[in-house]
Order: C-alpha cells, then structure tokens, then sequence
C-alpha cells in the first residue's frame, strides 16, 4: 500500500469507530491542534505525558498561552483534572484505525484513560496495513519482562443498555490520531 | 449461590413464566434480531468456516498440552515480577484472592468482566470477608446493583430495557432519570463509578488470552474498564481459566479477529485491546511497581482437556453467541437458559463446573437444531456435546427413566416396533373422527400440548403398500434405495407415493428395503447412545449400500443421522465401520437428488401459487443443503415467497415437543407468523417431522395454509403422464 492509501485508509477506519484521523505538517502544528480543541471543548488542562523535554516546552508554551495547565508527570495528583490527552503513538492500522501505545509510562496510560479527550500523534510513515504486518514489533514489546500494551480503536464505547452503541463509558469520549506528515 | 431446577416440572414452571413475560420476549427479540442482521454483516466478504478451523486448530492444539503452556507462562510472568497461582477449584481461588486482598491490606476492589469470577462466586466470597466489591462493566454493574447474574456472556444485562435500568439508576442516584435519554444513563455510571476506581485498592480483571511465551494477559474491552480496573488501584488479580493458554501472540490475534467479529458488534476490533506483562509501574504501589497476580483456575480443566470427547468444550472464547442463534434463548433469555455459563454451551459446562443437580433438567433442553454448531467460531459440535452431557447426566441417576427403557427396548425390536405403529392406527382412530389429524388430543396428553394437531397414523404403511407401487425399471441408469424413516412409512406414505410419480420415466430403480427401521435419531436424542448403535447396524444389515448409486431420504433428520452420526457410532465395529462410511458417501435429500443428480428440467406451466419454505434444521445445517430446495420449489413453477427467518427451527426437535411442549409451541408460533406474513398459500418444506408440527400448528390456528412436502409440492407440477 502507498502511503497515501494508507493515510486514507486508516483515516476512514477511525471515523468508521467515531474517531477523527488528521493530517498536520509537524509537532508544532499537532500541538496547536490539540491546544484549540482544548479551548473550543471548555477544557483546562492538557496532560501532556512521554514527550522529550524540548518537546514538551513546546507543548507548555502553546499551552500557557492559551490559558491551560500543562501537566507532564504525577497524573493520580490530577487524576480527575485530565481534560486532554496528549500523547504520543507508536503505531497505526490502517485496516481497523487502531492506534498502538506502548504503554508502560504510567503517565501515558493515565492520560489517555482519564482524559474527556485523547489527541495521539504518529508520523504518518508509522502506519502500517494490519495487525498481522506489526506482529514482530508487538511481539518484540510483549518479550520485554514488564509491558503494557494498548490497542486503541475510537473512543470508550458500549452496547450494554439494550444494544445501543454509546459513546463515552470509561475512558475518553473523542479520539483524535494527528499524523505527521513531515518528511522522515 | 445459584441454583438451577434440578425437577423437570419446577424448571418448565420457570419457563411458562419467561415465555409469559411480554417485556423480557420483547426485549430479547430485538437483540437477536438486530444481533443475527448484524453477526451477516460483520463476515460479509469473510469465509467463516475457515476462519472457524483455524481458531479451532489453534485451541485444539493448545489444549494438549496446557501443563507445559501454564509452566512456560509461570516463568515468563515471574520474571517480570508477576506471581502465578494455580487454583485446583472454585474454593481454593476465592481462598487465594481473599488472602492477597488481606496480606495486601486491601479493602475496596473494582472489577471488570470476568466470567471465570461469575463461575466461582467470588464477589460473594470477597464480600463475606468484608471487602467492598464494584464490578465497573456497565452491564454488570447493573446487574449487581439487581443482585442478579448475568444473561449473557457479553452482554450481561442485555434482558432488561432501558427503562428497567433508568428505573434502576433513579433510585442509585436519587433523582428521576429519561429512560429515552441512554446516554444519559451511560453518564450516570461513568461518574458514579470514575469514584470507585479513584478509592480502589485491588482490580481484579479476567483474560481473554494468556500468551504462554511472554507471560503475558490480553484483555479486551469496548467500555474502558478494564484498562482502569489494572492501572489505578496498587494490586491488580487477572483471573482467568487455564483453557485461556496459547502459545503466543499470533494464535491471539488470529482469535481475536473471529471472536470481535462473531459477537455482532459490527467492529473488526474492540476499542481497546490490553497487554499486560509482569509488574508494571505504579506509583502507589509496593517500589513504584504494580503488586501483580495471575490466578489460573482449573475447577475441572484439566480433566476435561484429557477428555477425548469433552475436551472439544474448553475450545470455547466465550463469544456468546451459542445464546444469540439459539431459539430457546431467543424466548426465555439466559436466566431461564443456563446456570452460571448460559446458552449451548452452558447445557455442557454446567455438569463439569457446578455439577450434575445443576444441569440435570437444563442440559435436555436442547432442539438439535444445530444453529449454535454452525455459528460456533470455535468449531464445537455443541448439540453433539449436549447430548453427550445428558448421557452423563443419565449414567448417574439411580435408574434410566421409564420411557429411556422402554424406548431402548421397543426400537432394538423392530417387529415389536411396527407391531406397535401399526397398532397406534387402530387406537386412535375414534379420535380422529375419520380425519387425518386429531384436533382435540386425548386427555392423557396435557393441555399445553394442544399447540398443534398429531396426524393419524396411516391404515396402510408405506412397506405394506410398496409391492403395488413400485414399477421395476427395466434398464435403470441409477440404482437408489429409499430410507423411509418412521414418519413417511408409518404416518406420511403419500409423501413417497409423489416421490414414485417424480422418477416415473426418469431411468431410476428405486428400492425399499423392507427390513430397515428406525434410523435411530431419537435414540440418540434421549442419550441412548448404545440403543443407536445397535438400530444402526440393523439398518446395514437391512441395506447394504454397495448395490446402490444413492440412499435417497424424504427426511432430512434421518438423513443427517445417517451422514453425520452412523459413521460415528460404529466406527469401533470393525465389519460396520466401513459399511457405514459407505453409506454416509450415498445419502442424498430429495432436493439435491432432483435438482444435482437427475437434474430437472422448470414445469412449462407451475401453478404459481404463492408458496413459503421452511428449511429443515438437518437439511440446511445438517445436510448443508441450501440452494436445491428452493431452486426445485421455483422449478415446479411456484411463487417462491422468501422471508427472513426461513432457516429458524419450527420447534419440532423430535420427543423435544413432548418434553417442553410451551417452548415448542411458542418457537411454532413465531415460524407461522413469519410464513403467514409473506402471504403464501402454501408451506413447503423436506422433512416429515417439520411437516407434523407446521401442518399441526396451522390447523390449531384454522389458519388456510397447506403444508406439503416437497416431493408432494413437486410431484403436482413436475411429475411426468403415464406412459
């Protein structure tokens, strides 16, 4: 598959579960992205988990301009604080629009639990067709003697009151995936 | 603790009840109706039957040796920091997460979904040590909050509406809630429980899968909970059965794909899909690190995995949808349709997890409709094992019933046997008041079984009739012995008369070989497997298939039994065994043998009359016929007249419509609504046993539908003049 193929295909997939696939040229338009929904959402506060330091001064200084707390660390201290998640990816499948986080920061795995919206960003060049072409790298993390891995597809949902698909059960009620589109 | 009717006469009440409760049919209705349009969707493009084979190799395979994947789990688990507990029973598992929860000095515990936890009450038990239990799946939260188990594997509270939950969560919350606004309910739980996962000190999850070679325990969810219920509290217990051991990630991801799909979801994934390996990081626990335990429970595993028959149940992944194709549940629910586990599958794992007294009434009630086998994503010959059970069941009680013994004894005899139908003919001919059905059955038959009319057994049975019907073939190019099974010789001799008129000029010698009997199918069903045998090897003894191009059957459940069931009973009887291969090669439906092997050419003019089709349970999923009825039916010149639920069983199952006759009446019924909607004038179908209980059915109703079999429907339009 092309990448563009791949981009479409996965972008189509996400909205299928409710989710939203979106191009953006590098972080600091990701960071912009997420900082504006924030806003426009009534949201206050980004958790901002597993990025690099240089990385996250840039998320702190578009954050603090438009008026939102950042956090990066100790997430249970602000655990029903967490507007959005921001964080990083590893992987995407393009056939179900799943994101993959590796996980074991659990940082990151509160951020994009605890959050009323989770923006996750992956350069494009890391999608992939299906589960089955990451099998080694999936593979490669779980060998690892500690791993918590996600698979996320759209935001939280359930059909447990007389089969009516709801969003927003426990975790996030809108999935955001921003791929980077800057050359490798 | 649950107990399930072990009285025959208790559990039928509690099914009268279900079958009376207009919300609980309603509700269930709707589910699997919108559940079987979208398990369709869901495959559309998808070979499921391959798919199935994989998932059934891979488990197949994985149940030999379970010990050695525990072993290879254990170690890789362990050196992540993880400790692995092996739990001999039910007892032993709840003494090992209470005592975790107390040296860990734990007292609030949320849960997410784990049916291996329903299967040994462990909420009850962690409760009666004074721990605080929420379970944090929205379906089960609510049954908790009912103090009810759940009626589906996946969907546990799917027997309620919404208004019996916004009825629930007014009284949680205090304040008057719309019953119309799910969301809004949705809502209530995601703030209510947000709390409890905060305040807990102890998640307790259950596993889909355990990768053996990373240690590793795959969860999956829609709602989210189970991500929280492993993450925020300090100690985290996955409870999960041993049979949820494969070897690696791939065998996971394979099942996984069949699993999401099967449960009609209309998802390829679920929204989350979890891998946890070892102690993770946590910062509120024991070093910055996660206390984390995985209990596998055996509570009769490991038995059964040695098990050459029963084996095949631990190949279940509890997809639930055994429960969403099944007729039964389809009208009562899970609470009225298992114990703990509910659905086919239930009727068998019941007797091997919460014993024989459990199971005892529950396991016969069971159509053999075959629905649950043809949709499992595992492969299990379900109705095969549930017969199987009530076998077991049998064994142990202290003696067969009456009517087994006799049963046994009448059918091994078949002079007895006939004697006895021909007998029948005599005695209730003043019922029948010279007609051909008994409209008001005699009172040592309850009322419930009034549903339907019984036909009259037929003055002259089809054997004695034989001599002057058939007309030897003089240069025959295909040889064909009819097995005519009780129904067509006994009850419904006309039925082959339009057989005899169909082959008339088409080169084909038919034969009845006069010593055949009973195929057996019955004997079978009441779990007496050893009176099968022996009527199997009377019937190759009566027709030996060598001499024949094919063995040709009006019944289709005669016919399954002869594919499917005789090679399979005698394949330990060294001169049978090959016989019966034989002949299993050489069983053909009537439809098949008209359209495949004779190949018929359209009527110049049918009658067009507007005509349904029921499709025999042992025809479509028993034979895999599809396709030939309905193109015979549209040959013969009819106005085929398809509906949604042609393939639904019509309730017959055999002495099933004597055991529970309300829910063979109530599965009737909704079969002739279904035709009487598609306006048809007549109702077509292949099986006699299907043509007693829709033709008795519709004359309860007065309603001005025929049934006719479809040899009878062909012969009309298709049957060449005399020559």
């Amino acid at each position: 598959m092309s990448p563009e193929s791949l981009q479409t295909s996965f972008t189509q997939s996400l909205a299928a579960m409710g989710g939203r696939a979106q191009g953006v040229p590098d972080l600091e338009a990701a960071v912009a992205y997420a900082v504006r929904l924030t806003h426009e959402m009534g949201g206050r506060t980004l958790a901002a988990p597993g990025w690099s330091q240089a990385e996250l001064e840039c998320i702190q200084v578009a954050g603090q301009e438009a008026g939102l707390q950042v956090f990066s660390q100790d997430l249970r201290a602000q655990a029903d604080n967490i507007f959005c998640g921001f964080t990083p990816a590893n992987w995407g499948v393009a056939q179900t629009g799943t994101l993959i986080l590796d996980s074991l920061d659990e940082d990151l795995r509160l951020a994009s639990m605890l959050s009323e919206v989770h923006v996750a960003v992956l350069p494009a060049s890391r999608l992939r067709p299906n589960l089955a072409s990451l099998q080694d790298e999936l593979q490669g993390l779980l060998q690892r003697p500690r791993a918590y891995l996600a698979l996320v597809t759209g935001p939280s949902r359930t059909g447990d009151i007389e089969l009516i698909l709801t969003m927003g059960a426990h975790g996030p009620r809108q999935v955001y995936a921003l791929l980077l589109e800057e050359a490798a | 603790m649950r107990s399930t009717p072990a009285d025959i006469k208790q559990y039928r009440a509690q099914l009268r009840r279900a079958l009376e409760n207009q919300f609980l049919r309603q509700t269930l209705s709707s589910f699997t109706t919108r559940n079987r349009q979208r398990r369709a969707e869901s495959f559309a493009g998808l070979d499921f039957a391959a798919l199935a084979a994989e998932v059934a190799g891979i488990k197949e395979n994985a149940i030999s040796r379970l010990p050695e994947l525990y072993q290879q789990f254990k170690q890789a688990a362990e050196a992540g920091g993880a400790q692995v507990h092996l739990a001999a029973d039910a007892a032993e598992a709840n003494r090992i997460i209470a005592d975790i929860a107390q040296k860990a000095g734990c007292q609030r515990v949320v849960k997410s979904k784990s049916m291996t936890s329903e299967e040994i009450f462990l909420n009850a038990h962690l409760e009666a040590q004074g721990l605080t239990v929420t379970e944090t799946d929205l379906g089960e939260w609510i049954i908790q909050l009912r103090g009810e188990g759940p009626s589906h594997m996946i969907a546990p509270a799917i027997h309620l509406s919404r208004q019996e939950v916004a009825q629930l969560f007014s009284r949680v919350t205090g304040r008057g809630l719309d019953p119309q606004n799910v969301e809004g309910l949705v809502e209530v739980a995601r703030r209510e429980l947000r709390q409890a996962f905060l305040s807990a000190d102890m998640g307790i999850s259950g596993g889909n899968f355990c990768l053996a070679d990373s240690g590793t325990v795959g969860i999956i969810t829609n709602e989210g909970n189970a991500r929280l219920v492993t993450t925020l509290p300090r100690v985290h217990v996955a409870l999960v059965g041993l049979e949820k051991l494969v070897p690696d990630l791939p065998s996971a991801l394979t099942i996984l794909n069949l699993l999401v799909r099967n449960t009609g979801m209309t998802q390829a994934i679920t929204s989350y899909v979890t891998w946890i390996s070892g102690a993770v990081p946590c910062a509120v626990g024991p070093g910055g690190r996660k206390e984390m335990h995985v209990v596998f429970l055996d509570n009769g595993r490991l038995a059964l995995s040695r098990d050459p028959v029963f084996k095949e149940a631990l190949r279940c992944i509890r997809c639930g949808t055994c429960a969403n194709v099944c007729p039964i549940y389809d009208k009562v629910g899970g609470h009225n349709y298992g114990h703990v586990y509910i659905g086919a599958i239930g009727l068998i794992l019941t007797y091997f997890y919460h014993g024989r007294q459990n199971d005892r009434v529950l396991v016969q009630n069971c159509l053999n409709c075959q629905a649950c086998k043809a949709a499992c994503p595992a492969g299990i010959d379900l109705p095969r094992l549930i017969k199987k059970t009530a076998g077991l069941v049998m064994s142990q009680e202290p003696r067969r019933p009456a009517k087994n013994r006799l049963l046994s004894m009448v059918l091994k005899n078949r002079r007895l046997f006939h004697f006895l139908l021909r007998r029948a003919y005599l005695a209730q001919k003043p019922l029948a008041r010279g007609d051909r059905l008994i409209r008001h059955l005699p009172f040592f038959f309850g009322r419930e079984h009034g549903f339907r009319s019984l036909p009259v057994v037929a003055r002259r049975p089809l054997r004695d009739r034989w001599p002057e019907l058939a007309r030897p073939e003089t240069e025959p190019r295909l040889r064909v012995a009819l097995f005519g099974g009780c129904l067509v010789d006994f009850v419904y001799p006309e039925q082959a008369e339009a057989l005899l008129k169909l082959l008339r000029g088409r080169g084909v010698r038919l034969d009845y070989p006069p010593e055949q009997t009973c195929c057996g199918l019955p004997a079978l069903m009441m779990g007496e497997e050893d009176t099968a045998r022996e009527v199997a090897a009377q019937n190759l003894r009566a027709l030996d298939p060598a001499q024949y191009d094919y063995v040709l059957t009006l019944c289709a459940s005669c016919g399954s039994h002869l594919k499917e069931n005789l090679p399979r009973l005698l394949e330990g009887e060294s001169s049978l065994a090959m016989q019966a291969r034989q002949l299993a090669a050489k069983v053909i439906d009537f439809s098949s043998f008209m359209v495949e092997v004779l190949g018929v050419e359209p009527a110049p003019a049918g009658s067009g009359a507007k005509a349904a089709y029921h499709a025999p349970c042992h025809l479509c999923r028993g034979l895999g016929v599809r396709q030939a009825p309905r193109d015979l039916l549209k040959a013969a010149g009819y106005d085929y007249r398809a509906y949604e639920e042609e393939e639904v069983c019509c309730g017959f199952g055999g002495s099933y419509s004597l055991e529970f006759p309300e829910m063979s009446a109530a599965i009737l019924n909704s079969k002739l609504d279904n035709v009487a909607a598609t306006g048809a004038e007549l109702l077509v179908t292949d099986c006699p046993g299907c043509v007693l209980q829709l033709r008795g059915g519709l004359d309860q109703r007065r309603s001005p539908i025929q049934v006719l079999h479809m040899a009878e429907a062909a012969a009309a339009a298709l049957a060449k003049p005399r020559a």
